[in-house]
């Protein structure tokens, strides 16, 4: 682990972008968990404190009800980062166990699973995410952590399962089988260390997805909201009529923004990991 | 070939008809049944028999909702193969297929548009960057490329809007088409057509031509590396003949493959992009039919999105041997798929001493 780290953090130091996602990601998980402590929303918000310009008592200015912008922001980091990290999770935990026992078990199983894969690689994720959201309408994190998920596991469950059939004709895993070792022995002290690497970039893309189609959910308002994030303060903010005022400028972009720096240094990130793993990029 | 053809076909059947499986258990098994919700609004509202009641009821889902269950599924399925979607609840007495036929081609128009747009600017840009790899202008471009492919489309969509359509009217605010031009082959109509199309394009562009050059810089990459270009070079092959013919088809590969999953998740993009520009395609009308609640419209929305994904991921595969010689039994596709997906995404352990 700590020779993990190390060369972690030299590929990080030889690549400006991925070191600065790295601490933005860092930055963001502290607000998430310590967000609630430091910021607080006006109780009472007024109306005649609408669209007010950035000033020491609201550092993003205030939103079309008066709010304050940087607080709900604040505030907005942990359900956007929990949900978008809670999917991802189990999006890489089904795709990386059906994919791992589909490829070394194979047969009739094998070809089973991997046609219903197949249906669900096929079937456009985002609109299903949407239906089934409008449909079953919950706040509930896990919910809708599952939700999102529902098609993101069939690709890496392919890939995984390519890796796994390319492993088990190895040497390796023929010593284990000759010794006797049970199939979850195998599966999880054998092949996933193997494809640990595919598996941790594929983990921070999948947030990113999570991310992305989370809060347009908000966005549109299909997915119902409890308390501040990103997708709905954008949406408040476009049913106040922002589109059509310059001064809503700073309630408008900050989330947007906040968005935006998020996503973009998960993919920075992503790319000082594919340095580490694949040591034959560094030469390049 | 033929074998290989049935069996593709085979299999997008397959897909299409759990999709028509999911869009029936969801309506028919969600929490307050729609259905008898309908009936009891309905009788409510008054002035119609128990009977026309529940005829209506049948129209709009396509299904006889007092049936046992599964008479009720083989009904809805027999309906949807034949094209019958039921009656959108909102606008009744309009089929759902009529409003999706009308939506349609909206959303081939902008979305084929976006396609080739993104597309021919990727391979330009990406062939940029992996011949100049060194140079810092190559460099500060990947930066950008990358940066740009990770923004969220809605956000560009809403970007647009509020610079050029909403505080300077650069682009008109919504719709397909002025309401002055008459739709045919006529000059002003197409004009107009492609002025309201414009944002919308631009902001699928925006967001996903990046990720054809970051892939199609890969692609080059590793086909720069190859034996086979050291081996034109040695000949002395001409350099345009070696870019061309060795580098360039054989970088182009894994990008026709990647077209399909593309196709799949730009319709699902067009939900945004649609309801934003207020585009009348057929994800402007999923997120409508969302919205009111008008559950066969939904599905019968979610349903042909599925189905064009389908068709166009079909079309690739059966195109995909006509350029790449290797490939030509059946079954093989899926292989060197597989193996090129994996190669390109350039996060494999290497396996073994093979390479």
């Amino acid at each position: 682990m700590s020779s993990f780290l190390r060369s972690l953090w030299t590929a990080a130091r030889r690549d400006k972008a991925a070191m600065l996602g790295g601490v933005i990601i860092t930055m963001f998980i502290m607000l998430a968990v310590f967000g609630p402590l430091i910021a607080h929303l006006n109780p009472t918000p007024s109306g005649a404190n609408a669209y007010r310009g950035p000033s020491i008592r609201d550092p993003l200015g205030t939103d079309a009800l008066g709010q304050n912008v940087l607080a709900e922001i604040v505030l907005g980091t942990r359900p956007v980062m929990e949900i978008g990290l809670l999917a991802a999770l189990l999006t890489v935990s089904v795709g990386v166990v059906i994919g791992l026992v589909t490829g070394y078990v194979g047969g009739v199983l094998d070809s089973v699973v991997m046609r219903i894969t197949d249906v669900f690689l096929t079937i456009p994720g985002l609109p299903l995410i949407i239906v089934i959201a409008s449909l079953v309408q919950s706040s509930n994190p896990l919910v809708l952590a599952l939700i999102l998920s529902v098609t993101a596991w069939a690709g890496l469950a392919r890939a995984v399962r390519s890796q796994a059939l390319s492993l088990r004709s190895s040497d390796f895993l023929e010593a284990a089988r000759l010794q006797g070792l049970p199939l979850h022995d195998v599966v999880i002290r054998q092949l996933l260390p193997n494809v640990g690497p595919y598996v941790a970039i594929h983990f921070l893309l999948d947030v990113t997805g999570a991310i992305y189609a989370e809060v347009g959910l908000f966005l549109l308002g299909i997915a119902p909201v409890s308390g501040t994030n990103w997708g709905e303060m954008i949406n408040v903010a476009m049913s106040q009529g922002a589109l059509f005022t310059t001064r809503s400028m700073y309630s408008l972009l900050a989330p947007m923004a906040a968005i935006v720096i998020l996503q973009v240094a998960f993919v920075f990130f992503a790319r000082a990991l594919d340095v580490v793993f694949n040591p034959r990029l560094q030469s390049q | 070939m033929t074998r290989y053809i049935i069996r593709r076909l085979a299999s997008a059947l397959a897909v299409v008809y759990v999709v028509i499986s999911i869009s029936f258990f969801m309506i028919r098994l969600m929490p307050g049944n729609p259905m008898v919700a309908l009936e009891e609004q309905l009788q409510l509202e008054g002035g119609l028999t128990m009977q026309e009641i529940q005829a209506k009821v049948s129209a709009i889902y396509a299904l006889q909702p007092h049936a046992p269950l599964w008479q009720q599924y083989f009904t809805y399925v027999a309906h949807a193969f034949q094209g019958n979607l039921g009656q959108s609840v909102s606008d009744p007495g309009t089929s759902v297929v009529h409003i999706i036929a009308g939506a349609l081609p909206w959303t081939i128009f902008a979305v084929s548009l976006s396609l080739l747009l993104s597309f021919a600017l990727g391979v330009g840009i990406g062939s940029f960057m992996a011949a100049f790899q060194e140079h810092r202008s190559a460099k500060i471009v990947t930066l950008i490329v990358s940066f740009l492919g990770a923004v969220p489309n809605y956000l560009v969509a809403i970007l647009l809007l509020y610079f050029l359509a909403d505080l300077h009217h650069v682009f008109p605010l919504g719709g397909a088409y002025s309401a002055s031009t008459t739709p045919g082959l006529n000059l002003p109509f197409l004009s107009s057509a492609c002025v309201h199309a414009a944002l919308p394009v631009a902001a699928y562009v925006i967001t996903s031509f990046g990720g054809w050059a970051l892939t199609m810089k890969g692609s080059a990459t590793s086909v720069l590396g190859a034996e086979y270009v050291r081996a034109a070079q040695a000949w002395g092959l001409g350099r345009r003949r070696v870019t061309q013919s060795y580098v360039g088809r054989n970088a182009m590969l894994p990008m026709v493959t990647s077209l399909a999953l593309s196709l799949g998740f730009m319709f699902g993009g067009s939900v945004f992009i649609e309801t934003y520009f207020t585009y009348p395609g057929i994800g402007y009308y999923l997120i409508q039919s969302v919205t009111n609640r008008d559950y066969s419209l939904m599905m019968g929305c979610f349903l042909l999105i599925t189905v064009a994904v389908v068709v166009s991921n079909m079309l690739v595969d059966l195109l995909y041997p006509l350029i790449d010689p290797r490939i030509q039994g059946p079954g093989k596709v899926q292989r060197v798929k597989v193996q090129s997906a994996a190669k390109d995404s350039g996060t494999l352990p290497q396996s073994g001493g093979l390479s």
